[in-house]
């Protein structure tokens, strides 16, 4: 940006809520020098500066890059509307924290895709930046514009913005990405020519390099690569050691407060326990544990460099990481009389840990969170949640006695085979709760007792087990949430509950194929941003899109899918089967239970990858 | 003991709010292994005090900060302690060591020096300055968390000096009255008969009583 635009800008910055998440400069962000033979990335977060902040893939991918001397990243997030308005009106591009040049300045711009509600922040980050929307509307020289994270496994609805997908484990992949680019660019390659370079990288996906052909009734009849470099399918990348992946030990520290505002510590990557509404839990398979001496070192040269006041252990289930109790002993000892509080997610309070926990006392005693995700233990068996009515209420009870009084409940409903039997289990559960709390003598309870009920839309997503499941219908939704209500009015109690149109548009895109991307770059057209955020979340904006673009999203959200359907994200192969997926599928229907994988192989598939898979 | 020190709170930093600066200071302070003070009781805090809060959007090149210290440190190994973990423009400048019967920096507060530059400078203002300090009583409108009052804002201004294209306000800081240098602006350019123009303002020191530095 010239000086006279950095005055502008900064003339903006002063009339915007919270200036400083636009401003860059806090303490452990990385500056470097713009100069020849350095190739510049720009990762690109599609919503606000405090939930970007909060993203541990971001600081590690950040930092990962930054450490190699031929390449240089900096950070760009979806700005709020005010300076959104702003930056248009003064026709100012969207810029990098770090040296506030346009995203159409680098090399290449990198997504995030963590929620399908964010699609239309990328639309717009990329016409703020100065980027075309469609990759085959980009001019030679502008950047290549890449894509990574969970939502990157059914890539099709974006197949016409985002030019490279990568799909698994980034640390090291993402440099290998962006070498490519900066020597095509240096070679003086046509874009063409370095997206067939790309998609030679393991885990790399180039949708412009297949052919799709959809049968008449809209279901996909073939996907066939165009050229020899395209991969078909794509297997994930894996770090196989996480003591030997990248994990920074500086972060940039915000001054403005992130969503999450602590040192977060990734002690575990995967899950085996298999719930099949859990499209992390096969994603992200095999389960692959840090050391304990590993996260303690991070631990520490974190505090150094952040000072703060909070660390969390975070994974997609920390109550199974073998090593948790010499985890937490061993970090309690390193930060005894630094005043850091270690905050835990929810987990099996088993005696072990709670005796733990009440040694050091250093343990936040925030509210205990359970997600037992089904009112009944049949409809808890076709999830595969391998939760009792036992463990349930011995955790609630426990906590009741250690002195707490604030207990939060996750459901989902919509959940396939579900009844108003398990609904009203909901309810049933809650007076459980409530009653457990009131069965303690009452000079032993802590005072103010608050049962949180919390109930999701449920989703059906790509690669899990109810990847063929219909979407209940929004007014199904309705009713069952109003049928909530009434059940769930008992003192003491509060029931949370979500619009399910976010839900449903979700469902749209998280099992959506290419035509999708019409949907969204209309939607974009008619002022759709921000769709994660209730208050600018505009439904009948996107039904307009779609019936403007004549697709129907009953299609993607409510349909079921038949066993031989061809589903547009086959194109990744995650280790996990469509066979396996497909049993699951059948048991989940059948109400039979799948035990943790650790016990014994299930047969996931995994283990066609070589030497992966550690059971 | 207890450390009063003053620090920098320049260009970008200067959208930083307060809450956030005390976050950040006492970030800082823990990286750089302070032997700072814990208030007791079940959610302890790092006990530090701002002298004054800066209004977002104003730079400041003196602010002062207030600690007290668990056991002893030099005011040079303070100051190249926090430096260490400061960022450029944040900077601790001067510090100085207390003892703890000394008054609070925030209760020994009296006025502040502002230096307000204008987009295209103050030729207009210049000729203003002489009678607008001339008047006996500047009515003003006091918000206050009652409600709004008229009150007078003469007493408030101590010193208006135009040197070199920038304005020098001495304002005061106390329990009876403070004067906000935008309230300033908006009073004067009203005198002047034009309209406020776009300012950069900087705050250059907190004084005592006797006028002079905190720290």
């Amino acid at each position: 940006m010239d000086t006279h635009n950095v005055q502008r800008l900064e003339a903006l910055l002063e009339t915007v809520q919270r200036p400083s998440r636009y401003t860059g400069g806090e303490v452990n962000a990385i500056v470097k020098e713009w100069k020849e033979g350095r190739t510049t990335f720009c990762f690109a977060f599609p919503d606000t500066y405090e939930v970007a902040m909060s993203h541990l893939g971001m600081k590690v991918i950040y930092a990962a890059v930054n450490r190699e001397d031929d390449l240089l990243c900096e950070r760009a997030m979806m700005p709020w509307v005010d300076l959104l308005e702003g930056l248009k009106k003064e026709k100012l591009p969207l810029f990098s924290l770090e040296s506030r040049r346009a995203l159409s300045d680098f090399d290449c711009v990198g997504f995030t895709l963590q929620y399908e509600m964010s699609y239309t922040n990328i639309l717009t980050m990329l016409d703020l930046g100065g980027i075309a929307l469609e990759s085959k509307n980009r001019a030679e020289d502008a950047p290549i514009v890449i894509a990574g994270g969970p939502c990157a496994f059914n890539p099709e609805p974006l197949h016409s913005v985002i030019d490279a997908f990568l799909l698994g484990d980034g640390e090291t992949a993402t440099g290998e990405l962006l070498r490519a680019i900066g020597k095509g660019r240096k070679e003086g390659k046509t874009r063409l020519e370095i997206l067939r370079d790309l998609a030679k990288i393991e885990g790399v996906y180039v949708p412009a390099l297949y052919e799709i052909i959809y049968k008449e009734d809209g279901t996909l009849a073939s996907v066939t690569p165009s050229l020899p470099e395209a991969r078909k399918p794509i297997k994930k990348r894996l770090e196989l050691d996480l003591d030997a992946a990248f994990f920074p030990g500086e972060t940039p520290l915000p001054f403005t407060e992130a969503v999450h505002d602590r040192i977060v510590l990734e002690v575990m990557r995967g899950c085996t326990r298999g719930c099949r509404f859990c499209q992390a839990g096969m994603l992200y398979r095999p389960v692959r544990e840090r050391s304990v001496e590993k996260l303690v070192e991070l631990a520490q040269s974190l505090f150094q460099s952040t000072g703060y006041e909070e660390m969390s252990l975070s994974s997609l289930s920390t109550g199974d990481y073998t090593q948790l109790l010499p985890l937490i002993s061993s970090l309690n000892q390193n930060f005894e009389g630094k005043m850091v509080s270690l905050s835990l997610p929810s987990l099996r309070i088993d005696n072990q840990l709670q005796d733990a926990l009440v040694d050091t006392a250093k343990v936040k005693k925030s509210g205990l969170t359970l997600a037992p995700e089904a009112g009944t233990q049949r409809l808890r068996d076709v999830i595969n949640k391998g939760v009792t009515e036992e463990d349930l209420m011995r955790s609630v009870s426990e906590a009741f006695e250690a002195g707490w009084s604030q207990v939060k409940l996750y459901f989902m409903i919509g959940l396939p085979t579900e009844t108003d039997e398990d609904l009203l289990g909901i309810a049933d559960l809650a007076r459980k709760v409530v009653g457990a709390y009131f069965a303690l003598p009452k000079e032993k309870r802590a005072k103010g007792l608050k049962v949180v009920v919390s109930a999701s839309t449920f989703v059906p997503k790509p690669f899990t087990p109810f990847q063929w499941a219909a979407q209940d219908t929004l007014e199904e939704i309705k009713r069952k949430q109003s049928l909530l209500r009434s059940a769930l009015n008992i003192r003491g109690v509060t029931f949370n509950w979500h619009d399910p149109e976010t839900s449903f548009l979700e469902a749209c895109f998280a099992r959506g194929d290419r035509k999708l991307a019409m949907v969204l770059l209309r939607a974009y057209e008619l002022g759709c941003k921000l769709d994660g955020w209730n208050e600018h979340f505009k439904y009948d904006a996107w039904m307009q899109a779609f019936s403007d673009t004549g697709v129907d999203p009953a299609f993607y959200a409510n349909r079921v899918r038949e066993k031989s359907e061809l589903l547009p994200w086959e194109i990744a192969d995650i280790g996990v089967t469509k066979a396996y997926l497909w049993l699951e599928n059948e048991r989940a229907l059948r109400g039979d239970i799948t035990p943790d994988c650790r016990a014994g192989c299930e047969g996931c598939g995994l283990r066609r990858f070589d030497g992966v898979c550690p059971v | 003991m207890k450390m009063v020190a003053s620090f920098q709170k320049l260009g970008p930093h200067r959208f930083i709010g307060h809450l956030d600066l005390q976050r950040a200071m006492q970030r800082a302070l823990r990286r750089a292994d302070i032997p700072v003070v814990y208030s007791q009781g079940f959610n302890p805090h790092l006990l530090l005090s701002f002298a004054a809060p800066l209004s977002v959007g104003i730079e400041g090149e003196h602010e002062v900060m207030e600690l007290p210290l668990q056991n002893n440190i030099t005011e040079t190994e303070f100051v190249e302690k926090m430096n260490a973990v400061l960022p450029q423009g944040m900077k601790v400048v001067a510090a100085k060591l207390v003892t703890d019967d000394t008054a609070p920096a925030m209760a020994r507060l009296a006025a502040a020096v502002y230096h307000i530059s204008a987009e295209n400078g103050f030729q207009a203002l210049e000729a203003a300055l002489p009678g607008f300090m001339n008047q006996s009583t500047i009515p003003y409108l006091k918000k206050t968390k009652s409600g709004e009052r008229m009150d007078d804002f003469r007493p408030l201004v101590y010193n208006l000096t135009l040197k070199d294209g920038v304005l020098q306000a001495v304002l005061a800081i106390t329990q009876q009255g403070t004067a906000k240098p935008d309230q300033l602006m908006g009073l004067l350019c009203a005198h002047a008969g034009m309209a406020v123009p776009r300012l950069s303002i900087k705050r250059a020191r907190l004084l005592d009583e006797r006028f002079a530095p905190l720290v």
